[in-house]
């Protein structure tokens, strides 16, 4: 419990380990790591050396030599600089197909699909395709969607809505095949799910601490060698050539600890057993439905909804639990989730879903609690809503 | 979102949500939807005479129309059976702090107390 409440939206974000809060605070007094890694003298060497170490951890869990990671202050700055990297400048005169062609799906996370809207109105040709009812998008479509001006293919590798789970090795070869370059977004899915950036041939790959138990602020992009990025952020010496900026010590540190103890833990399957355990105490609701497949999911995400209540309604009412509505980056605004349409939900059941996470902290008993809650939530504004008309259900 | 105090109230326990017994006096019914602003309210009221018993409702929106319909129900009841024509619309929003942009849900349970209303009027003329 945090402040009162059952925290389940470890998918929005997770709160720090105190391993990791613990090595980030060794770096920030006078006795710590605080320099400026890029100063010729010893404290700043004494930076460099811990963020190296850092670096090194972090590629260790995604499979990625660590020096080929560049530090930006999330996965959202992480996907804007794989996208507009690659796609530095608008048509030449005269000549539309110059700008290039951006392959992606309708599920991605905002950071990716606002992106390459942008793209789209500078220019660049957007595909984005579709999912299947399980929110899972097929290797064979992409496969139809590269042309000759494809420049990138771009698709997660975990959906931050309802946790299904892309097979980013399909697709990969899919991409290698045809010559594209492949980013993947990893935010959700790195320390939950197998990822091998190197062996699979990402060419780019964001990924984030702050799922996984490391402090908010701090990313990084993977950059296969010899492909070329176009910078976002001038000033000085920048990152493989990419991103300027003092790197923050504590942060990457942080970065660096909470992916080694993810790899040390390997909560995969303690994460799957709350979540089961989580949809064996919702699945006794009546007329309840899960979206996504079971067997094609990440393991700490659960995507719920409830026919017939409203969906406003059913969060306050479940303001001792924490959940989001979509995702957390959508969650306060009115419309219905992009991604739960894309699965063919209607706007009413897309607005009675909810989305729990669990995370390292998570018990058994307040999952248990939880589904309860939830039940009993659900059984109330229903039994307040009786009579109503069949679109309120539809 | 922020919510009232009046809502915070009312929401989690609604005191007149739910029906009036079949084995009750007089009683009108009539209900009114807004697809668009996903709300639905039925009223059910209770007739005594000139003067309105039992109000109950069921609904299907968001925290701030539940609580409206449970707050009219409330005040209703009591009241001459022309009160179901006189609800302040501004006054309930004020009270229950409804976003202006979810006003018209106060247009549908005016609407529905409106049709009680007529026939409650109906019932008293035959």
């Amino acid at each position: 419990m945090t402040n009162g409440v059952i925290y389940l939206d470890y998918a929005a974000t997770s709160p720090v380990d105190p391993a990791v809060i613990e090595a980030m605070t060794a770096c920030l007094g006078p006795d710590g790591a605080f320099a400026n890694a890029a100063s010729p003298h010893a404290a700043g060497a004494a930076a460099k050396a811990v963020i190296e170490v850092a670096r090194a951890r972090v590629g260790a869990l995604v499979g990625a030599a660590g020096d080929r990671l560049v530090f930006t202050a999330g996965a959202t700055e992480a996907n804007n600089l794989a996208l507009k990297g690659m796609f530095p400048a608008g048509p030449r005169a005269g000549n539309e197909a110059s700008a290039g062609h951006l392959v992606t799906s309708a599920i991605e996370h905002r950071s990716v699909l606002d992106t390459a809207a942008a793209l789209e109105a500078a220019g660049v040709a957007v595909t984005r395709v579709g999912c299947d009812a399980n929110g899972i998008v097929s290797p064979a479509r992409i496969a139809s969607a590269i042309t000759p001006g494809t420049r990138l293919v771009s698709v997660m590798l975990v959906n931050n809505e309802i946790g299904s789970l892309q097979d980013i090795e399909a697709i990969a070869a899919v991409c290698r095949d045809a010559g594209v370059p492949l980013h993947v977004d990893a935010a959700q899915g790195a320390g939950k799910v197998p990822l091998d950036i190197e062996g699979w041939g990402i060419d780019l790959c964001s990924l984030t601490a702050h799922k996984l138990n490391g402090p908010k602020g701090i990313g990084a992009l993977y950059v296969r060698p010899g492909l070329s990025l176009s910078p976002l952020i001038h000033g000085g010496e920048a990152a493989l050539g990419v991103r300027a900026g003092t790197l923050p010590t504590h942060q990457i540190v942080g970065f660096g600890k909470a992916f080694e103890i993810a790899a040390a833990r390997n909560e995969a399957a303690g994460l799957a057993r709350l979540r089961d355990r989580l949809w064996e105490g919702l699945a006794g609701i009546e007329d309840v439905r899960r979206q996504g497949d079971p067997a094609r999911s990440a393991p700490h995400i659960l995507s719920v909804s409830f026919p017939g209540v409203e969906g406003e309604s059913l969060r306050l009412a479940l303001a001792d639990i924490a959940v989001s509505a979509g995702s957390a980056c959508t969650s306060n605004e009115p419309e219905p989730s992009h991604v739960l349409r894309s699965l063919g939900l209607s706007d009413a059941l897309a607005e009675s879903s909810l989305r729990f996470g669990v995370g390292r902290f998570t018990t058994g008993a307040e999952i248990d609690t939880a589904a309860e809650r939830v039940g009993t939530e659900v059984s109330r504004l229903r039994a307040v809503a009786r009579g109503a008309p069949d679109w309120c259900r539809a | 979102m922020e919510y009232s105090s009046e809502v915070r109230r009312r929401f989690p326990a609604p005191a007149r949500a739910g029906s009036i017994p079949p084995d009750a006096g007089t009683t009108v019914t009539a209900a009114a939807e807004d697809q668009s602003l996903r709300f639905w309210v039925r009223f059910q009221v209770e007739l005594e005479g000139p003067r309105i018993g039992r109000v109950r409702f069921r609904a299907f929106g968001c925290p701030h129309g539940l609580a409206a319909a449970d707050l009219v129900a409330a005040e209703l009841e009591g009241k001459p059976v022309d009160a179901m024509t006189a609800i302040d619309l501004e006054d309930l929003a004020s009270r229950i702090g409804l976003p202006r942009e979810k006003h018209g849900k106060l247009l549908r349970i005016e609407d529905a107390l409106a049709e009680c209303h007529r026939q409650a009027v109906a019932r008293k003329d035959e």
